[in-house]
């Protein structure tokens, strides 16, 4: 018998290039002050707090969290920080998941904000995540990695750019229902192979923004279940997976997980799956809120995760399989990291969307006949990925099988 | 039906060796031969683990997602591995948390810190907020006298109190061979040495240091299932929290969250034990004063690792502090044992002014058979 | 391997980040005040607090501040310091930095003490005790920032 642990409710702001009305703080207690209200609940209601925060050189004060304590509400209650780069947000709900379950807690905010763009040295930040010994005078970023992945999979499955050019029309228009989305509107394929070449064959329709804004959750167990929320999302599966930090080891034939076709994806999927007895991933799972900062990364995903076969998710996408009502899965209905990349909380966001989606919350992005959703994070370079699988009804977790 | 009370195990544990500067290694292999050392304490191989949970901060690591390079060489290859930025210690409340949550059976904490590295003043610097404060030059050693003063006041503290603390502490830290060697100052040298921000005098500060530490714990449903290991110590109460970032007097001179976390933690625990030795986490001697009188230690020693006079890697300090708590609790802590110490807590600090705090309750072995 | 500390040379890099930082409404009420040579506090009808530095929300009562007042051009040091060592602030050392809480304000802000002769360190740490009253002093040139203005001994 594992303890039930569901969502209470959730909130996200605008997402835009700045918000220059507010500053950081205040940002995040948008995000707390939503939630609250969402939920009926009062500071008094929330035991403990976790907040989100990747790395703090592009917003510009060290352990910004601290300072957000008040705005939080988080004074005079336990408090930390998660940060595990681009999957902080996953791997906060999975932290407020363990609080719970724990019975150290019953009710957890998890709140998180982010900015990107006061500072105009971001490529120098992203650099400086690489080796100061071995690798930070060279030219490698996160765009030239996936650059080098897209090549080896287009090459490997017969496709063209053109395939991959199909994510971000389809989510761009799926965005335009999406009050909070940072990228939105009508393209084509072939405005997407005329932007702006970045790394080839990535051009910069294929490669999400920078964005600014903040989100909360709250979660509780079933006690604060009862008390604030008819129709919770209940957390019925969770996995995280951590891969070595160099990528010549994630390469080579040796690799126990290729970087290239993102092997960790499946890993990390399976033991989620596992817990939560889901066996038919594409039968059993409505919506997918996938982290995709790049064209690429949400395709490998819906392969590695067991949604189609390897190569074919471009393909099916071509088909309306991923569209919101298209009979298939529904795959980022609100736009997904393609259109939005508030990094520190962008795997919040993901999990929010799968969540409202479950709770029937999720307005003109909902699908129908939800029962199961799932959210996906992922940081440093494809080195950490999380899942997270939220369901309409409390199922005991199984044991993890690897 | 109630379940008994759940308790968290140390199989293991590990402290790097400590010194003012560990130029002969990079942070990996800090972390690493700390990692490693831990579980050959504990006698399990790291593909027994299901967890790891990090304590470190980007800033005094000096680069972005420093989780990136340090989760492996921590263990973390290929496992569930999760990272907080505000203490080791607060690393180890999510970890007894998560080995409380019936989802985790064998994991590893560790924290590390190398300030030899760093520029710790602009970094703590970067830490305050850009409008009121860093604007102003504000700095932790700022935050830290404005500290002392209000604890100084709240507590009447006296200069001749505080000059023979620290000249303890000095001393406790000289018996300790996991401490940094360091001559000890005597009462009147501490008295003669300059104000760093007043009332902070420099010998009055724990002075930096280079180091690391790691624990492995287990879940009671991992014990049950592994009969042929066995606990050397068992966590069964942990507590955190966090004040206002504000810096009034009322806030400054409260050490609230210190009294909160120990309520917590020791609520958790249960039974009325008395405590035999407290680590205190302590950046300065004034933190150590105003702690002993807030906190209800009864006749614990205090500190008799020397505590961060000892060492102090700043995020793993608080860490250090569980790991010399455990060592007591085992019957391990060498020439700074304290005889038959049944229960030790650990007090680890952070943020500017003590903001925040956790308090670890651990237990000797021998408890659960009782 | 052993772990005898050896010799080995460092790899220095500096890194230099510069940014930008949003000021927002609330904040740049305050810092238009301050050019003004006004002290504006954030204020909430709801709880009756009056914020410095002012702020968007009132954590008590949980509702948003609706208000701004202008606080007292005196005010009560609540904590204070003289920096001796290691300061890079804007200010050589020794220096002294209060949180004074200002006439009709419920919270503190810091900001440097004029008037206060550190050459006697003692002598200057009793001078501006907790409790000690101290007046607002604008700088004669102003640009919207946290150093228009400082506070001063009143018997300076």
């Amino acid at each position: 018998m594992t303890d039930p642990v569901g969502v209470i409710s959730t909130f996200q702001t605008r997402f835009g290039s700045r918000h220059p009305d507010v500053t950081y703080v205040e940002q995040a207690q948008q995000a707390a002050v939503g939630a609250l209200h969402a939920a009926g609940m009062r500071p008094d209601d929330i035991d403990a707090v976790v907040y989100c925060m990747a790395p703090t050189f592009f917003m510009g004060v060290s352990d910004a969290d601290q300072w957000a304590v008040d705005h939080v509400f988080a004074a005079g209650k336990p408090f930390f920080r998660i940060h595990t780069g681009g999957s902080t947000g996953g791997s906060a709900v999975h932290a407020a998941l363990g609080l719970l379950r724990s019975r150290m807690f019953r009710s957890v905010l998890v709140v998180g904000a982010e900015r990107l763009n006061e500072t105009a040295d971001a490529q120098e930040i992203l650099n400086l995540t690489f080796d100061a010994f071995y690798e930070r005078d060279m030219p490698l970023s996160t765009n030239t990695s996936v650059a080098l992945m897209a090549s080896r999979y287009l090459q490997r499955h017969g496709l063209t750019e053109r395939d991959l050019a199909r994510a971000p029309v389809r989510q761009r228009r799926s965005a335009l229902k999406n009050p909070y989305a940072h990228l939105k509107g009508e393209i084509t394929v072939d405005d997407v192979l005329e932007s702006p070449l970045i790394a080839h064959p990535l051009k910069l329709y294929d490669v999400c923004p920078r964005s600014s804004g903040s989100a909360a959750m709250i979660l509780g167990d079933a006690e604060t279940i009862d008390a604030f929320q008819p129709r919770p999302a209940f957390i019925n599966g969770f996995s995280s997976v951590s891969d070595t930090y160099w990528l010549g080891d994630r390469l080579s034939d040796e690799a126990d997980l290729d970087l290239g076709e993102m092997e960790i994806a499946a890993v990390t999927a399976r033991e989620c799956f596992g817990r939560a007895g889901i066996t038919d991933p594409f039968g059993e799972i409505q919506v997918a809120e996938l982290y995709d900062p790049y064209s690429l990364i949400g395709y490998l995903q819906l392969e590695q995760l067991g949604f189609c076969a390897g190569g074919e998710a471009p393909r099916l996408d071509a088909e309306g399989t991923w569209d919101l009502h298209g009979g298939g899965v529904a795959v980022n209905p609100s736009g997904g990291t393609l259109c939005t990349n508030p990094i520190a909380i962008t795997g919040l966001v993901r999990a929010i969307e799968a969540a409202n989606q479950v709770m029937g919350t999720a307005g003109e992005l909902q699908a129908t006949g939800v029962r199961n959703t799932i959210a996906t994070a992922i940081g440093g370079m494809a080195q950490f990925t999380n899942v997270t699988l939220f369901g309409d009804d409390h199922r005991d977790t199984q044991e993890p099988t690897r | 039906m109630p379940r008994s009370r759940p308790t968290v195990h140390v199989l293991g544990v590990a402290l790097a060796d400590a010194a003012q500067r560990r130029d002969d290694v990079r942070l990996e292999e800090l972390a690493y031969r700390t990692a490693r050392a831990a579980l050959d304490d504990a006698g399990v191989r790291r593909d027994e683990l299901d967890n790891i949970t990090l304590g470190a901060s980007d800033e005094l690591d000096g680069r972005p997602i420093s989780s990136m390079l340090l989760a492996a060489p921590s263990g973390g290859y290929l496992k569930d591995e999760i990272r907080v930025t505000n203490s080791g210690a607060t690393a180890l409340g999510l970890a007894v948390a998560r080995h409380l949550s019936g989802d985790f059976g064998l994991g590893l904490v560790a924290s590390w810190c190398k300030p030899s590295k760093t520029d710790v003043p602009t970094v703590m610097n970067s830490r305050w907020e850009p409008f009121f404060h860093r604007d102003l030059g504000l700095d932790a050693a700022v935050a830290e006298g404005l500290f002392a003063q209000a604890v100084s006041a709240a507590h009447d503290l006296q200069e001749d109190e505080l000059h023979q603390r620290t000249h303890d502490a000095m001393r406790r830290a000289r018996e300790n061979p996991r401490a940094v060697e360091r001559p000890v100052a005597s009462p009147e040298e501490i008295a003669s040495s300059g104000h760093v921000s007043t009332p902070v005098r420099s010998r009055h500060v724990a002075e930096q240091s280079d180091g690391a530490a790691c624990l492995v714990l287990a879940s009671d449903a991992w014990m049950a299932g592994h009969p042929e290991h066995r606990a050397i110590a068992t966590i069964p109460g942990v507590g955190w929290s966090t004040d206002s970032y504000r810096l009034d007097r009322e806030r400054l001179g409260a050490t609230a969250s210190a009294t909160a976390a120990w309520a917590a933690a020791l609520r958790m625990a249960g039974g009325d034990a008395p405590v035999d030795v407290v680590e205190l986490e302590t950046p300065t001697i004034f933190h150590e004063a105003a702690l002993t009188r807030v906190l209800p230690i009864g006749v614990a020693r205090v500190s008799p690792s020397g505590g961060t006079f000892a060492q102090n890697p700043l995020t793993a300090a608080g860490l250090v502090g569980v790991v010399e708590a455990v060592l007591q609790v085992s019957g391990r802590a060498g020439p700074v044992q304290v005889p038959d110490v049944r229960r030790a807590v650990a007090h680890s600090s952070n943020g500017f002014a003590h903001q925040g705090s956790v308090v670890t309750v651990v237990d000797a072995a021998e408890r659960l058979a009782a | 391997m052993s772990t005898e500390p050896a010799a080995r040379p460092v790899l220095h890099q500096e890194l230099t980040l510069s940014y930008d930082y949003a000021i927002g409404e609330v904040a740049g009420t305050f810092f238009d005040g301050l050019r003004d040579g006004k002290i504006l506090a954030s204020t909430c009808s709801a709880s009756d607090l009056a914020y410095l530095p002012p702020r968007a929300y009132c954590e008590r009562s949980f509702e948003p501040c609706d208000g701004w007042t202008e606080a007292g051009e005196e005010g009560v040091i609540e904590a204070s310091t003289v920096v001796v060592r290691g300061f890079e602030g804007k200010r050589p050392t020794p220096v002294a930095i209060a949180f004074v809480r200002l006439d009709g304000v419920d919270s503190a802000i810091a900001n440097y003490v004029d008037g206060v002769d550190c050459s006697d360190i003692d002598a200057a740490v009793a001078s501006i005790a907790p409790g000690t009253r101290v007046r607002v002093a604008f700088a004669e040139e102003r640009e919207g920032r946290i150093t228009d203005f400082s506070f001063e001994l009143l018997d300076a």
